[in-house]
């Protein structure tokens, strides 16, 4: 622990010395009464001096929450030296706030007792965080010393975005060969009805079409779509984002990717994993409930970071994006390298649909005509970005904070009923 | 509740002297000005010299005054003490809450502090008043207080350094 002296102590020793001196200057016993309890006071602080040893434990009651979840923590103090007063404080990442207790406080350790400071902590913030770093301070009785010690007894706790509510997904344009719940435009084993062609060897009796064969006379049998799985990969823009103050773009973008990688895993298609700016991370499409856990740890290590170099579709690995895959992208359309991208992909042939993580609830524009210009000039170059994509045959639908993310679905489903194929 | 302290013994000063009592008054005023100026802005190097302008105050009056030691001094002595605790308790940057418990503890040392203050003070002075002191004495007592005086510098001394145990 690191020793400290007070200004108290200084002070004390000063105004005792200055009392004694005017009391032997002006021969007046009474400012010696004066100064002798701070000599006193000063003296024994100084000669009781002693670091306290004190164990502290940190235990959290789980490692994973989901965003808005209460957590307790638990301050454990061993039973070491006593202290008449410490302060403690918890280092907190921002993204958890205190909901019960006080952080930081101030107790009394009895020396050879336990003791125990529960804290019951809110994750208002999707994140990989580390708790248990803490602060203490001690005192003696008169305030004159104190010590310092940070312990580190931090431990890892994971904050997953709370899931959107979506109600259809979007069904890709085309399947993948393993079996899933998407109706297929190949015929094959499945539900839906797709044509009717004549008996061959081997076609199976509960597939004739009776009511065709009475009519033909000779046998006909139902044919079906096949139901495949699909390739879906979330495609996060993470170049650029809108702050104001602890909200930013990057938290729908991250609840909205999470949620969809999990109802596509739910129907067995296989996700995959981009997050594509500053620093590249990628996760091959996968199916399962690990494949979930994989694909929101990576997102909690995602951060913008600020980088000027070009990128392109170049430096993001072949086997994450592949051919016939269906790639969701999130983005807030700031940065022309995300869009550059986009547009990249969608000339590689790719299905695109673009969810544009409106930045516009984050930006308060100033006063005054030419800021009023400007703003309205950046919202004008904005809706010519979305031309773009919709003259490329790629569907934008905008996702305010006030909407449901299964509106913009909807939005993207019904474009795409009425889409016909465009030449890029 | 420090402030209040403090103007009491200003007050005393002033109400109990007969001589050149707007000058006790004045260096007792500016050291209440200092005090409530350090306890507002929370400069503890500030605090101090308020003390001492109200110590000084006290002790013009106390130059002043002819007769036998004051009888109040104890309480004086352990107002003044009792004034220098809480200020500083009041400008010790925390800014949540204590425990109960330490709180009333603190309360009873600095009651406890005070009271001792004034009784053993007036035992003191009890003890020492009427004697006569020879030069002998004197000398002891000078050599006393400037070996009290070299604690007290050794201790400031020891007070700028930090260590690491």
């Amino acid at each position: 622990m690191t020793r400290s002296a007070s200004p108290k102590l200084g002070a004390y020793s000063g105004l005792a010395a200055l009392g004694l001196l005017a009391a032997l200057v002006l021969r007046l016993p009474e400012l010696v009464l004066l100064a002798a309890p701070f000599v006193l006071v000063a003296a024994v602080s100084a000669l009781q001096v002693r670091a306290p040893r004190i164990e502290v434990e940190v235990e959290l009651d789980r490692e994973r929450a989901l965003e808005g979840e209460l957590l307790d923590v638990r301050i454990q103090f061993g039973p070491g030296d006593g202290a008449e007063r410490v302060d403690v404080f918890l280092e907190l990442p921002r993204g958890l706030e205190v909901e019960e207790g006080t952080n930081p406080s101030t107790l009394r350790l009895v020396e050879g007792e336990r003791r125990l400071l529960p804290l019951r902590l809110r994750s208002t913030r999707w994140g990989a965080f580390r708790v248990g770093r803490i602060h203490l301070r001690t005192h003696d009785h008169f305030g004159m010393f104190r010590h310092e010690a940070v312990v580190d007894r931090r431990q890892p706790l994971k904050v997953y975005p709370t899931e959107q509510v979506v109600r259809t997904l979007l069904r890709p344009s085309e399947t993948q060969v393993f079996s899933g719940n998407h109706v297929a435009r190949q015929k094959g084993a499945g539900i839906e009805f797709a044509d009717i062609r004549q008996f061959v060897a081997g076609d199976r009796v509960r597939h004739v079409n009776w009511r065709a064969t009475a009519r033909r006379g000779e046998l006909w049998v139902n044919e079906q779509h096949a139901e495949r799985n699909a390739d879906v990969v979330i495609f996060l823009d993470v170049f650029a984002e809108a702050r104001r103050g602890e909200r930013s773009t990057l938290d729908p973008a991250l609840r909205a990717a999470a949620s969809l990688a999990a109802r596509y895993l739910r129907q067995r298609d296989r996700v995959g994993f981009v997050s594509f700016g500053g620093t590249l991370n990628w996760l091959l499409p996968s199916t399962g409930a690990r494949q979930l856990y994989r694909i929101v740890d990576a997102m909690l290590d995602t951060q913008i970071i600020l980088s000027y170099a070009w990128r392109d579709l170049v430096v993001v690995p072949r086997r994450t994006l592949p051919p016939q895959a269906l790639v969701l992208a999130l983005t807030p359309l700031l940065d022309d390298r995300a869009v550059t991208a986009l547009l990249d992909l969608r000339a590689r042939g790719f299905d695109l649909v673009v969810i544009e993580i409106s930045p516009l609830a984050f930006v308060v524009p100033k006063r005054g005509e030419m800021q009023d210009i400007a703003y309205r000039l950046w919202r004008l170059r904005r809706d010519a970005v979305r031309g773009r994509f919709e003259r490329a045959g790629v569907p934008v639908a905008v996702w305010n904070d006030d909407s449901s993310l299964a509106v913009a679905v909807e939005e993207v489903d019904a474009f795409r009923r009425h889409a016909r194929i465009a030449r890029v | 509740m420090a402030l209040a302290l403090l103007g009491a013994i200003g007050v005393y000063s002033v109400v109990a002297g007969d001589r050149l009592v707007a000058a006790v008054a004045a260096i007792g005023g500016i050291g209440l000005f200092i005090t409530a100026l350090a306890l507002v802005g929370r400069w503890a190097t500030l605090l101090p010299w308020g003390f001492v302008g109200v110590g000084a105050a006290y002790a013009v009056f106390l130059a002043l005054r002819t007769g036998t030691v004051d009888p109040r001094g104890p309480l004086v002595a352990a107002a003044f003490f009792a004034a220098a605790e809480l200020s500083f308790w009041s400008i010790e940057r925390r800014n949540w809450r204590s425990e109960g418990q330490v709180v009333v503890r603190r309360l009873a040392l600095v009651a406890s502090a005070g009271l001792a203050t004034a009784i053993v003070g007036g035992l003191l002075l009890l003890v020492t008043s009427g004697r006569r002191i020879g030069i002998g004495q004197e000398a002891a007592g000078v050599a006393a207080a400037v070996l009290t005086l070299a604690v007290v510098a050794s201790l400031a001394r020891r007070s700028r350094d930090s260590a690491s145990t």
